[in-house]
């Protein structure tokens, strides 16, 4: 514990995921064209990145394990809810969607 | 999936350099390099440039390509382990020199084009690292207490303090509604507070900072904690943090009885605080 508390304030804790997640994944420089993955891919990722993280979080909360049932997670499903939820976020940020599941 | 024509053909048992972040030659090679060659970091090469040292380490391009790396995303174990090694390395990094982060997963297919990159982007890597060099990152958050909110600091608005009395001398259904009326009173005060408090401390700490802006809010699924978050933001400071720590708990104080709790992050790479595009070649 910091003494630090006396002073108004804390500070000392591990870093939360979420505060590592909001820099590597949303900051830092990016080298567009000379690298693997491209910048496409990348944000793509981020936002899967996002959904996975902020699921785990919530069911973390709730005790469980939260990767086994989820399709998007468990396998190459591809009809989860994650899946339409990212689906709608790239088409939001007007980013290239994923296949979309057709209803009829 | 078709490779594009335009990318060279997978070595598919190659290794590729993952990139976390370049340093000064000077710095990093001295200091750094030293408690590397101590052994002190496991895995990590530091390809010198001229005056730049590309913090690195060797990954499996058959573990990072297409098609095997979205497959591994899904393995959420993989990805956090990979999200944590990627900020451990460039914290270590950040104990002996000054360093510009690049954003997870940047990996070059040969070492050519990793010293190609150096040595092309020379100028705009350098000024970035000018700007960050003796510098670090530090995250505030604010968290507020509901009930100390309403028990303190809601009661400086005369109506709040008019409705607690309505609330105590009324009976029966009327207190019910009378409490009703006392939560929504101090709910839109709190949402006024809000964003005075998030200007406020945004104003004070950016004073007593070299650089800073606010981040997003984090939801209580992502931040860990019970209370709302009413702020975030990241600042760059000296590395001895004396001035801006000392505002830190001077607001802590300020704000201590209206339920608002500060928490001070890092320090971090300046991750906020290096171009994110380095420009056209």
């Amino acid at each position: 514990m910091s003494s630090r508390e006396l002073e108004g304030y804390r500070s000392g804790q591990p870093a939360q995921l979420a505060d590592v997640l909001e820099r590597v994944l949303d900051k830092g420089i990016v080298i567009a064209g000379d690298i693997q993955i491209n910048l496409l891919d990348i944000e793509l990722l981020t936002v899967k990145i996002r959904l996975l993280i902020a699921s785990a979080d919530k069911a973390r909360e709730m005790g469980i394990d939260w990767w086994e049932g989820d399709a998007f997670l468990s396998k190459r499903n591809g009809q989860g809810e994650l899946e339409e939820r990212l689906r709608k976020l790239e088409e939001a940020a007007g980013l290239p969607t994923s296949p979309k599941q057709e209803s009829g | 999936m078709t490779t594009p024509a335009a990318t060279a053909p997978l070595r598919r048992d190659g290794l590729g350099w993952y990139l976390y972040g370049v340093a000064a030659a000077d710095e990093a090679s001295a200091r750094l390099g030293a408690g590397l060659a101590a052994g002190a970091v496991q895995g990590i090469d530091l390809v010198a440039e001229g005056p730049l040292v590309g913090v690195t380490s060797r990954v499996s391009l058959q573990e990072f390509a297409e098609p095997a790396l979205p497959e591994r995303l899904r393995d959420t174990t993989w990805l956090e382990q990979m999200i944590r090694t990627h900020e451990q390395v460039l914290e270590r990094v950040l104990e002996d020199a000054s360093v510009v982060p690049c954003r997870f997963c940047s990996v070059y297919r040969s070492e050519a084009e990793l010293r190609r990159f150096l040595s092309e982007r020379r100028e705009v890597l350098q000024a970035a690292l000018d700007r960050v060099r003796g510098r670090v990152e530090v995250g505030v958050k604010a968290f507020i207490d509901r009930d100390r909110f309403a028990a303190g600091r809601a009661r400086q608005n005369e109506d709040v303090r008019q409705q607690e009395t309505q609330v105590s001398s009324a009976e029966g259904g009327r207190a019910y509604l009378e409490r009703r009326r006392f939560e929504q009173l101090v709910a839109s005060e709190l949402e006024r507070f809000r964003g005075e408090a998030a200007d406020r401390l945004h104003t004070r700490l950016l004073a007593a900072a070299e650089d800073g802006l606010a981040l997003p809010l984090q939801a209580p699924e992502l931040s860990g904690r019970e209370e709302e978050m009413v702020f975030n933001g990241a600042y760059l400071v000296t590395a001895d943090r004396g001035a801006f720590e000392q505002a830190l708990a001077s607001l802590g104080r300020d704000f201590r009885d209206d339920g608002v709790e500060l928490e001070l992050t890092g320090p971090w790479p300046a991750y906020n605080f290096v171009p994110e595009e380095l420009g056209a070649e």
